[in-house]
């Protein structure tokens, strides 16, 4: 009521314009990139077990697709680490962090897991990075005031994902 | 005295919307009482006029150092200290826009 009021007022009085000033239009974040990453990293596990599961001879042809398996768990690990590195570092600041006194702890998570999940084949602990960088884009949409949805991804392995609610 | 003021730009978000207006105390009062923390209005000779936090004062050399909370505010960190000479008032109300 108080804000129609100002408004109808300013329509009518004009009221001068302070810039709360910007000096590009916006940067782009999204911690979807780490999250579809992490979620690669589960897939890449699960299609390793298959593959183990269904070859009893280690062929050329079950090195060639064990390796490109490795090959991209390496590498959508990496870079799930490093998205999740460039939002803490060039977005998040210091009121994020005061209002989130979990985030660097969290973030320090993830390195962990990532690596974690580098290092092995262990599902649990690439589940345990996806959960992670969840909670971390809970976070990221908390600061810019947009609510979240929690929603299974429609691909596999379908984990719970977190998605802005827009 | 008193001066309604509306907001633009996203510096100040997600604590202050475009469209959200001040109440910005001109009173010699408040201005004697500008704080580390609170958010003025000041007439910049570049920008205009500019709504941003108070990082911190130096009262011995006349400026007061502002600051946005987006990663791209245009603020001390462009421009440098403020002179007091061009603080307008200091934001005693916020009105925000319906969230």
């Amino acid at each position: 009521m108080i804000y129609k009021l100002a408004e109808a007022l300013d329509k009518k009085f004009n009221f001068d314009e302070a810039k709360a000033h910007c000096d590009i239009p916006c940067g782009i974040y999204d911690p979807i990139t780490a999250q579809i990453a992490a979620l690669t990293v589960v897939r890449m596990i699960d299609l390793m077990k298959e593959l183990e599961e269904g070859h009893a001879d280690h062929n050329e042809e079950y090195q060639n697709s064990m390796a490109r398996y490795v090959a991209v768990k390496e590498e959508h690990a990496e870079k799930a680490k490093h998205e999740i590195r460039v939002i803490w570092g060039d977005y998040i600041k210091q009121q994020h962090v005061d209002k989130h006194p979990e985030l660097n702890g969290l973030v320090h998570k993830i390195m962990q897991l990532g690596s974690k999940s580098r290092q092995t084949a262990d599902r649990d602990q690439a589940v345990q990075f996806v959960d992670a960088i969840n909670q971390f884009a809970e976070i990221f949409w908390d600061t810019k005031g947009i609510a979240i949805k929690r929603a299974k991804a429609p691909y596999k392995p379908g984990l719970e994902m977190v998605y802005p609610n827009l | 005295m008193l001066q309604l003021i509306k907001v633009s730009g996203k510096s100040l978000f997600p604590e202050y919307r475009e469209g959200d207006f001040v109440l910005v105390a001109k009173i010699p009062f408040f201005l004697r009482h500008i704080r580390q923390g609170d958010i003025i209005v000041f007439d910049h000779p570049v920008y205009g006029l500019m709504i941003k936090r108070v990082e911190r004062l130096v009262p011995e050399r006349d400026e007061i150092y502002v600051i946005g909370t987006h990663e791209f505010s245009v603020d001390s960190r462009t421009f440098g200290p403020i002179s007091w000479k061009v603080l307008v008032g200091k934001v005693i109300w916020h009105i925000q826009i319906p969230r």
